[in-house]
């Protein structure tokens, strides 16, 4: 048996999975204080004494990024070179908002007086310069010893070229202070650009002691409880990797819950025959959307932690700490079931970016919320069932929702309750559009050739209405959509990235020097999936360049495969020129000159058994009911309300509600739904 | 004549004010990544925008607070010269400061877009994109030493880049032909194509939706939204007249003689009045402000004190009046040179901040390092391969009514990144000695003025070329309501006890060996120094932000061995300086130190 475990801030998902295709799932309170406690009451509640049958154990946690959001990190110190130690404070000058002069850049994670220099210099080259002083190096460590340091980085400007000094300075550290933790920029990000190399590297050491801590707790209580299984953790970048390798580098798991769900979205994506896949993501603050082509997830190469959400303006950066590692590419946008309705002072309807969220809440929790939310007007037209959510363990205040729509929106509008609320969620679908074109429209697809798959709480509520607004004409909603990062978990595959700096013009380039690069790599590669299990022949080593024409300021992925150094060299200006072509719509003559500026490998290892059962059937519901629901053109229409289980395989006709436990589903007038493979349900819509 | 339509309801019309919004950024997003220059990635120095038939602006994408007027100023001059002719498959080009442009290396596109069977146009694509190079005297087309605008490149009037579908073959070889890096320059034209091409697609969807009629009324009503709003918070302020002086130390080609920027904010009910009569006539350098960049940093200056940002169209501007008299710097004759005119953006945008300050004390913040330091490096490496290295600094934000300035962050009249050392490093025969805060540098104040970046270079090439565009070196950034000013930019030579102290704007010859350093200003505080909270002054000594004598000088405080302020000392010291200097918060400041008197 393998058990997802996915950690959000209220609730902590579980999903188990055995060898038939049997699923069970469970929702329990998570507990902050000690996230494995919670873990562990679950795992209680969802198997009993059978949990010592479980093989794997399969987790995503926030525990990164709520430590740095709440700044609960361990007391951390920088070693860097003389002259640089406000390049961490500096950072890249850039701020994410203008005409704001309350704007404040975040904190820095290590305070100036914690940030120490030691004599040294390396050039571009590699070659020493100015060779490491002792004596500073030595004053450096007296420094960690006396304002009790738990955690230090090390980042010496070129340390991408050559590391001796850094790794120099580590052991001079470590033969002081034994249990310090030492996070080493050339290990962490092997690149070429300072503030990144140092971000990265100072978010790895402040969030490390924290998270290891957090992963040891875990394996005491599941060792407690006889769960022998081994830990895997959901990475940034979508694949798994095993506990050790996550306390080593746990600047990698920051976002590991978002990318859950769309490798989950990838794999059932593959298995089901879709080559394109918008994956929606819509919860009770945010919506996310991603993309995956012919199963495979797009990547980003950094991104903030602790930035918010910016809607729709992916050139605004500075509102958080840099990570330059890979991670999945989602655009995110302030719109979920509790961001705020409201009508601004010149008269226009506006949705969020506020939220009401969890406490108080929507007015209809009756939890002392005043403001409408999207929920509100959710529960208002109908669409939501007031007799509660989640199975019933929280009842909807309707006629409290309705009176507070007529008095802030329906009045103020000159509209009916009902206009007013479809046309905020109306606002509130255009937002989440946007988002979704950010990542496909903007990157040259063609939208109406692509399904989309919905899940979160919210997710298959709006996804019918947003599908055909944008002409989608597939809608695809995952078993488990509540749950789905827990249940994705259960999909993924263990990855490795490795990146290097490599900066040379592909005509001249020395094939032994990228010989030995590769090398290297596969090497690294190899040995961190061996560490994880996985024997040679279940590794696959996939090789991506950074490349660009001479001139140009910036870089493209271009993908390589598992080609020598020299066949590398040979495919590139090619495969660089095709690469241009799919992202700007153009690529220069013949004959212009490329570089290339890092190399990057994604080292995979394959799981022995598929992933994903054949077959899965939903968990049984409630009978057939029916209820009002409001919609545009039609007005009022008693709607039937139906479980999974209860939906065919044929095609059944909206309008169609379709309730579960963790999220409801509206097949809206002239659309229809189906039970499709893998317990999916599928929504065909008909363009009006 | 046109259909009417009947005036959208309230739903409609946010979605459109969604999409079209969306449009301008999807614009910017298609630059941004098709671009080839890095003027364009790192400092994002370009904008894009919708504008109605008129020429009215209607939606701007992201953009630089400098570019905020300068579009609809252009587009219109096109309008005017084109009258009639203007057909579907056209597309207009021009970089003109003298027809609504800025300076030269700013080339505007236009696309017209044509409803369905109408030969009006309906609406405009627009863009605009700073270019690496458009010719005349010097690489990069930014010379601040040029008296001419006919020496700073090619000038192009209100011309057909396209006509009825056809790229106009002679004047694409007139510019080919014309500037240094003809590649890069064609390349990033292409990526304004290609943003223009997007907005017609978006904008024929939001025809096909709405109908012609109704399309242009959603366009009007985007348009008065954004007045209502604008009035709105504009209604909030309260009413009053204000004054503000400040200066730019020179023009380099008249050295040592201060430039005067005068401006007077009137504000009454729901507008605004931005007046910058009495500021000094055009001067002979290249730092001559058109009236869409004094119009942006006027802008720029409103938009922070209103309570909402609203999104930039005509009717922000309805509310908001701009007057710079021509033949003065904030609106030059030609043929002034204007290449360099970011400089006079800068303190046209901290002299309106200053006014803005005297009527709402504190709703504004103290100077700003006075924008962005130019520096250049060029000569040839040891490989006989020329070497160019461009990089603009900046990095300290004025005391603000409620906080500390900011140390380390871009002007806000700009969004600039800075360069990666490592890279600079790699690419240039250049050694970076450190990049770092200096401590003692932020003007004191309750809340203190950001403190000073340093950036020092090794000249290792045989020889090179280093040229430098500061100031503030003898003007200082102003500190507000008995704040004080920031310290002066320096430059110098060999730092160290035989240093040569330099000018803040210098062409010179750098050797091999020899190293050169920049200071950048350090930003304005606010309010009484004496008055800070001993507990701030702790955190600034032991962040080394200021040192024990900076402490004692500048906010009263006794510093102990330790390095922690000595409480009873420091109140002692405290009282008997406030009986020499009594805290008097007063707006007006001396222009020669910039300290409130």
């Amino acid at each position: 048996m393998r058990i997802g475990i996915d950690i959000g801030g209220t609730f902590t998902d579980l999903v188990a999975i055995d060898r038939d295709g049997g699923v069970r799932t469970v929702k329990t309170p998570s507990t902050p204080q000690d996230y494995a406690i919670g873990i562990a009451r679950g795992l209680h509640d969802l198997l009993g004494a059978e949990v010592t049958a479980i093989d794997e154990l399969l987790h995503a946690t926030t525990i990164g990024s709520n430590t740095i959001l709440e700044h609960k990190i361990a007391k951390t110190a920088l070693i860097t070179t003389l002259g640089f130690r406000d390049v961490l404070e500096i950072r890249d000058l850039r701020m994410p908002r203008l005409y704001d002069i309350n704007w404040t850049k975040p904190e820095p994670l290590v305070p100036r007086h914690l940030r120490f220099e030691v004599a040294e210099r390396m050039r571009p080259d590699g070659s020493v310069s100015i060779a490491l002083d002792d004596a500073s190096v030595a004053a450096a460590i007296d420094a960690l010893e006396a304002h009790g340091v738990q955690s230090v980085a090390i980042c010496l400007l070129h340390s991408y070229a050559n590391p001796a000094h850094e790794v120099a300075v580590a052991q001079a550290v470590r033969a002081r202070l034994a249990t310090i933790a030492i996070s080493l920029s050339h290990e962490i990000l092997p690149e070429i650009k300072e503030y990144p190399r140092t971000s990265t590297t100072v978010v790895n050491a402040a969030i490390q002691p924290v998270v290891r801590a957090y992963l040891h707790s875990l394996r005491t209580r599941l060792d407690e409880i006889g769960v022998a299984a081994p830990v895997r953790l959901m990475q940034s970048n979508g694949g798994l990797a095993s506990a050790r390798h996550a306390g080593d580098y746990p600047a990698q798991i920051v976002e590991s819950g978002p990318a859950a769900g769309v490798v989950g979205a990838a794999v059932l994506a593959t298995r089901l025959g879709e080559a394109q896949v918008i994956t929606f993501d819509m919860g009770g603050t945010t919506a996310k959307a991603g993309l995956v082509e012919h199963g495979q997830v797009m990547r980003a190469e950094a991104m903030e932690v602790g930035g918010g959400v910016m809607a729709g303006a992916r050139l605004l950066v500075g509102g958080g700490y840099m990570l330059k590692l890979p991670a999945i590419d989602l655009a995110e946008v302030g719109a979920g079931g509790g961001s705020i309705c409201r009508i601004d002072p010149g008269g226009a309807p506006k949705v969020g970016p506020q939220s009401a969220g969890a406490d108080p809440g929507p007015v209809c929790y009756g939890r002392g919320g005043t403001q409408p939310t999207i929920t509100d007007c959710n529960v208002a037209l109908g669409y939501l069932d007031p007799a509660g959510l989640a199975g019933g363990s929280l009842r909807l205040d309707r006629d409290a929702a309705w009176a507070c729509i007529d008095e802030h929106l329906a009045r103020p509008m000159r509209l009916s309750v009902p206009e007013a609320a479809r046309g905020m969620l109306t606002i509130a679908a255009a937002t989440m559009m946007r988002a979704i074109r950010s990542v496909s429209v903007e990157r040259g697809r063609d939208i109406r050739s692509c399904a989309m798959m919905a899940f979160g709480g919210n997710g298959p509520l709006f996804a019918a209405s947003i599908a055909r607004e944008l002409g989608i004409a597939r809608v695809i909603i995952p078993p488990m959509p509540g749950l789905f990062s827990a249940f994705g978990l259960l999909l993924a595959d263990t990855e490795h990235h490795v990146s290097r700096s490599f900066r040379t013009r592909v005509d001249t380039a020395s094939v032994s020097a990228l010989e030995r690069l590769v090398r290297e790599m596969r090497d690294t590669g190899a040995g961190r999936l061996a560490a994880d299990g996985f024997a040679s022949a279940r590794q696959r080593m996939q090789f991506t360049a950074m490349a660009r024409y001479v001139g140009q300021s910036s870089e493209i992925p271009v993908p390589l495969g598992d080609l020598s150094a020299a066949a590398m060299l040979h495919a590139l200006p090619d495969a660089f020129g095709a690469a241009h072509a799919k992202t700007y719509g153009f690529r220069a003559p013949p004959g212009e000159l490329v570089e290339m500026t890092s190399l990057a490998l994604l080292a995979r290892g394959l799981a022995d058994t598929p992933r994903l059962p054949d077959s899965m059937t939903p968990p049984p519901g409630a009978e057939e009911s029916v209820r009002d629901v409001w919609y545009p053109g039609t007005g009022w229409v008693a709607t039937p309300v139906i479980c999974r289980a209860g939906l065919q395989k044929t095609p059944r006709a909206g309008p169609l509600i379709i309730g579960e436990y963790d999220a409801t589903c509206l097949v809206p007038p002239g659309s229809t739904a189906r039970r499709c493979d893998f317990g999916t349900i599928v929504l065909a819509l008909t363009q009006e | 004549m046109q259909e009417l339509s009947a005036d959208p309801d309230p739903i409609t019309a946010e979605l459109f004010r969604n999409a079209i919004v969306a449009l301008g950024d999807e614009m910017a997003l298609t630059i941004y990544r098709a671009a080839y220059s890095g003027v364009l990635k790192n400092i994002m120095d370009y904008s894009t925008a919708i504008c109605d038939a008129r020429g009215r602006l209607v939606a701007q994408g992201l953009s630089l607070p400098g570019h905020l007027a300068s579009i609809p100023q252009a587009l219109q001059a096109c309008l005017r010269h084109f009258g009639d002719d203007i057909a579907p498959g056209d597309i207009l080009i021009m970089n003109d400061p003298y027809e609504g442009g800025m300076h030269l290396p700013d080339i505007f596109i236009f696309r017209p877009f044509f409803a369905e069977g109408e030969n009006r146009a309906l609406a405009w694509a627009t863009t605009v994109c700073h270019h690496t190079d458009v010719g005349g005297r010097v690489p990069g087309s930014n010379a601040s030493d040029s008296t001419e605008i006919f020496a700073e490149g090619l000038r192009i009037p209100p011309l057909k880049f396209h006509d009825a579908g056809v790229p106009n073959a002679t004047l694409i070889r007139i510019i080919e032909r014309n500037v240094r890096l003809p590649a890069r320059v064609m390349g990033d034209l292409r990526a304004q194509l290609a943003a223009c091409e997007i907005a017609v697609r978006g904008l024929e969807d939001l025809q096909r939706r709405h109908g012609p009629a109704l399309l242009r009324r959603l366009l009007d009503e985007t348009m008065d939204h954004s007045e209502r709003l604008t009035r709105h918070c504009l209604s909030l302020l309260a009413d009053g007249e204000a004054t503000f002086t400040d200066w730019i130390d020179d023009d380099q080609i008249d050295a040592g003689v201060p430039i005067k920027l005068v401006c007077t904010v009137r504000k009454s009910g729901d507008r605004m009045v931005f007046d910058w009569t009495g500021s000094s006539p055009q001067v002979k350098g290249a730092i001559n402000n058109t009236w869409s960049y004094t119009a942006g940093a006027s802008y720029c200056a409103a938009k922070c004190v209103l309570a909402i940002n609203m999104a930039n169209n005509d009717g922000v501007f309805r509310a908001i009046e701009v007057i710079a008299p021509p033949g003065t710097i904030t609106n030059a004759l030609p043929p002034a040179a204007c290449a360099a005119r970011g400089l006079t953006g800068f303190r046209a945008a901290d002299c309106a901040f200053g006014a803005l300050a005297q009527l709402y004390p504190q709703l504004v913040f103290a100077a700003s390092d006075g924008g962005n330091t130019g520096i250049t490096i060029g000569g040839i490496d040891a490989n006989r391969a020329p070497f160019i290295y461009v990089d603009f600094l900046s990095g300290a934000w004025g005391g603000r009514p409620t906080r500390d300035g900011l140390d380390g962050n871009t002007n806000m009249f700009a969004n600039m990144a800075s360069f990666s050392i490592e890279v600079i490093e790699a690419e240039n025969p250049l050694e970076v000695l450190d990049y770092e805060m200096v401590p003692d540098t932020g003007g004191p104040g309750l809340y203190r003025g950001g403190v000073s970046l340093r950036r020092t270079w090794r000249m290792l090439a045989t020889e090179g070329i280093l040229q430098v565009r500061s100031d503030r070196a003898t003007h200082r950034p102003y500190g507000l309501q008995g704040g004080g000013p920031g310290a002066p930019s320096h430059n110098c030579l060999n730092p160290g006890a035989n240093q040569q102290d330099l000018a803040a704007k210098l062409t010179m010859t750098l050797r091999e060996g020899q190293v050169f350093r920049h200071d950048l200003p350090g930003a304005g505080g606010w309010g009484d120094p004496l008055a800070r909270p001993l507990d701030a002054v702790a955190q600034d000594l032991l962040a080394g932000k200021v040192t024990p004598q900076g402490a004692l000088r500048d906010y009263g405080v006794v510093v102990r061995a330790d390095g922690t302020p000595d409480e009873a000392a420091s109140l002692a010291r405290r009282a008997a300086e406030r009986r020499q200097r009594p805290p008097t918060p007063s707006p007006a400041w001396h222009p020669l130190d910039g300290r409130g008197v």
